[in-house]
């Protein structure tokens, strides 16, 4: 590659075609790449192995892999795969091209309070998700809000997040990070913290910047800083609205103890105007499994389907889910058998989805949709719930997520749906196993 | 490179990854992550870098004793070589065919091979209602024998096109051309997130840059 700008074709791994710089940080580089195969762009960023082990971060490197695979948002960029060398390890991401919000902010000064409260709302649902999967991301600042091409905000680099099993005994972090002027006062003080509530502190830092243009704790050296944060020290701009300033003196708060929770700043009226909650990525997959429905005569009749023997082989036993090899928990089981008849079963999930205050609609004669009348982390929750017969005294029942959060899908199951069904079920999928 | 002498032994029926990589739908990454993984399973009984039946069930089932016909059968076609255990290369290439990227006829193949269950090249009536007997064993269910032969006879009736009283390789792929949904589960979509959900393979991988 004898110096050159541009080596002629670089490809990585016979997957992805390593293209431009777009970035570089102490550590790592960040190049746009492209799948091969698909063509889709992806953002690979180049860390070197050699650099990270001397820090003593490699295992760091691990954790943020860790992290970022667990927390899958439309508001989080998303890590698509790793892979590795002796000297280098590659993380393919999602491509995110509108530039980062701090450009933005600092080519047009301050947002307006509508377009402030769009940026506060997404980063909050996405710092909320995270929350609800065990992990705070603990380096919260304007430099690590991307936008996309829609100019919808994507949170990334979790490189300090920290996962549930790096708490301690006591359930607080005690490792320090982050930018100083984002910083909560607890983190400062090295004293044990939640990182999920020195989050919202970052969130309502970055919130002040948002609307007006500058940072609420600003000093000429480190210490006169550090004195303005643990006192909470600022001063509203003018132009700031009464409800926003509450917004924001609800977060800045010294005492973690005393500031705003996620749920007390997501239901305030401030917050709740024009927001829509991101939608999960399951409904595309849903349009796709009602078009295949139309496509198949045997769903076009009006007695329950039929289950033949190998989908009844192949759905219910549990020697035949290899999920399992890749979970250490034991999975939620999504389909069960019952004696009851078809439209027996129907009419019981008719009455389950009133008393749940869920809408039941039929999507076709054995198959019913119950949608959530509230709005959850990714939008309403929706459950498809197909009912089939294998003999006359045999139904299978099965369940599937068809939007929202797979956490609220999980509880919802398991609190609401199990225990309401227990008097029609037979056998849920691999439970009777006489363990 | 003095350093790089004091490997550590790798498990008795290891494979180069890029040897794996070339033929299974996984990168280089993808089976250095897989070899995470399996080196948890084959030392969670005996540590000899081998799954054993044992072990296999102990994942799946989370209990060691847990005998299933299911099981049994995934088992013993992972066991390419036949000698009893799964070695790291016939878990790679097994798990390839579970990949969302392989082929469809791949998975039809080893769905078919799956329920041939004493290998003579067709599905007869009696192993299928074998397996629902197994099934229904499974999950506790307790049925007629006019009912498990009813549902027994209507779909092997319909399987078996030729009528000739057992099911071919073609006759099956038909079959699950007009029931996709059952090779659901011949898909695991875990293995695209494989990389991630085993990120130690980063420190150890001995991938040479000039490999990729």
């Amino acid at each position: 590659m004898a110096g050159k700008a541009a080596p002629a074709r670089n490809v990585l791994f016979g997957k992805y075609e390593m293209g431009r710089l777009l970035g570089k940080g102490t550590f790592a580089k960040v190049y746009h790449g492209r799948n091969l195969m698909t063509h889709d762009s992806v953002a690979i960023k180049v860390i070197l192995k050699d650099r990270v082990k001397k820090e003593g971060l490699l295992e760091q490197v691990r954790r943020e892999i860790s992290v970022m695979g667990l927390v899958r948002h439309p508001h989080i960029v998303e890590l698509k795969e790793v892979m590795a060398t002796k000297s280098k390890v590659y993380f393919v991401m999602e491509y995110v091209n509108g530039g980062e919000l701090f450009v933005k902010l600092s080519q047009q000064g301050k947002l307006t309070e509508d377009g402030g409260r769009k940026y506060f709302q997404q980063l909050l649902s996405a710092v909320d998700f995270c929350h609800s999967r065990g992990v705070s991301h603990r380096d919260l600042k304007p430099e690590n809000l991307l936008l996309d091409e829609n100019g919808n905000l994507k949170v990334s680099d979790f490189g300090l997040s920290a996962l549930p099993e790096q708490l301690r005994i006591d359930g607080l972090l005690h490792t320090r990070c982050g930018t100083p002027a984002y910083v909560a006062p607890e983190v400062l003080r090295k004293r044990g913290y939640e990182g999920a509530k020195s989050d919202l502190w970052s969130c309502g830092v970055i919130l002040f910047v948002l609307l007006a243009g500058s940072l609420p704790f600003k000093a000429d050296n480190v210490m006169k800083l550090y004195r303005k944060i643990f006192k909470a020290e600022f001063e509203f701009p003018p132009w700031f609205s009464s409800e926003a300033k509450e917004m924001v003196s609800k977060l800045l708060v010294v005492d973690p103890e005393k500031r705003a929770s996620m749920d007390e700043i997501m239901q305030s009226s401030w917050f709740q105007k024009g927001f829509t909650k991101p939608l999960s990525f399951n409904d595309k997959d849903e349009l796709n499994s009602e078009i295949s429905d139309l496509t198949n005569p045997k769903l076009l009749s009006s007695s329950p389907p039929f289950y033949n023997a190998f989908e009844f082989i192949s759905s219910m036993s549990s020697g035949f889910d290899l999920t399992s090899l890749f979970e250490s928990k034991k999975k939620q089981a999504s389909i069960f058998t019952s004696k009851c008849s078809a439209s027996a079963i129907i009419a019981k999930l008719q009455s389950l989805a009133q008393k749940l205050n869920f809408k039941a609609t039929n999507q076709r004669e054995f198959k019913v949709r119950l949608q959530a009348k509230e709005e959850g982390r990714k939008g309403k929750l929706a459950v498809t719930v197909e009912v089939y017969e294998v003999a006359p005294e045999l139904a299978v029942v099965e369940f599937s997520k068809s939007a929202g959060d797979t956490l609220e899908y999980n509880k919802f199951c398991e609190k609401d749906v199990r225990p309401a069904l227990k008097d029609i079920v037979w056998s849920w999928q691999g439970e009777n196993e006489c363990l | 490179m003095g350093c790089y002498h004091s490997k550590k032994p790798k498990s008795p029926g290891y494979e180069e990854p890029t040897v794996l990589a070339a033929e299974t739908p996984f990168t280089v990454s993808e089976v250095e992550a897989l070899y995470e993984l399996f080196k948890k399973l084959s030392s969670s009984i005996i540590n000899d870098g081998l799954i054993h039946r044992e072990e296999f069930q102990l994942a799946l089932f989370r209990n060691r004793n847990m005998k299933n016909l299911f099981a049994d059968r995934i088992f013993d076609l992972f066991d390419l070589k036949r000698n009893g255990v799964i070695e790291f290369g016939e878990f790679v290439r097994s798990l390839g065919i579970f990949h969302p990227n392989a082929s469809i006829k791949d998975k039809i193949t080893f769905a078919f091979r799956l329920y041939d269950l004493r290998q003579t090249g067709f599905i007869e009536q009696e192993e299928l209602k074998e397996m629902v007997l197994a099934l229904l064993h499974e999950s506790e269910l307790i049925l007629s024998d006019d009912v498990i032969e009813t549902i027994v006879e209507k779909t092997f009736n319909e399987a078996d096109m030729k009528g000739d009283g057992k099911i071919d390789e073609e006759e099956w792929r038909e079959f699950v051309m007009k029931y996709p949904s059952l090779i659901k589960n011949m898909t695991l979509p875990y293995l695209k997130d494989i990389t991630m959900a085993f990120p130690s393979f980063v420190a150890t991988t001995e991938v040479e840059d000039s490999d990729m």
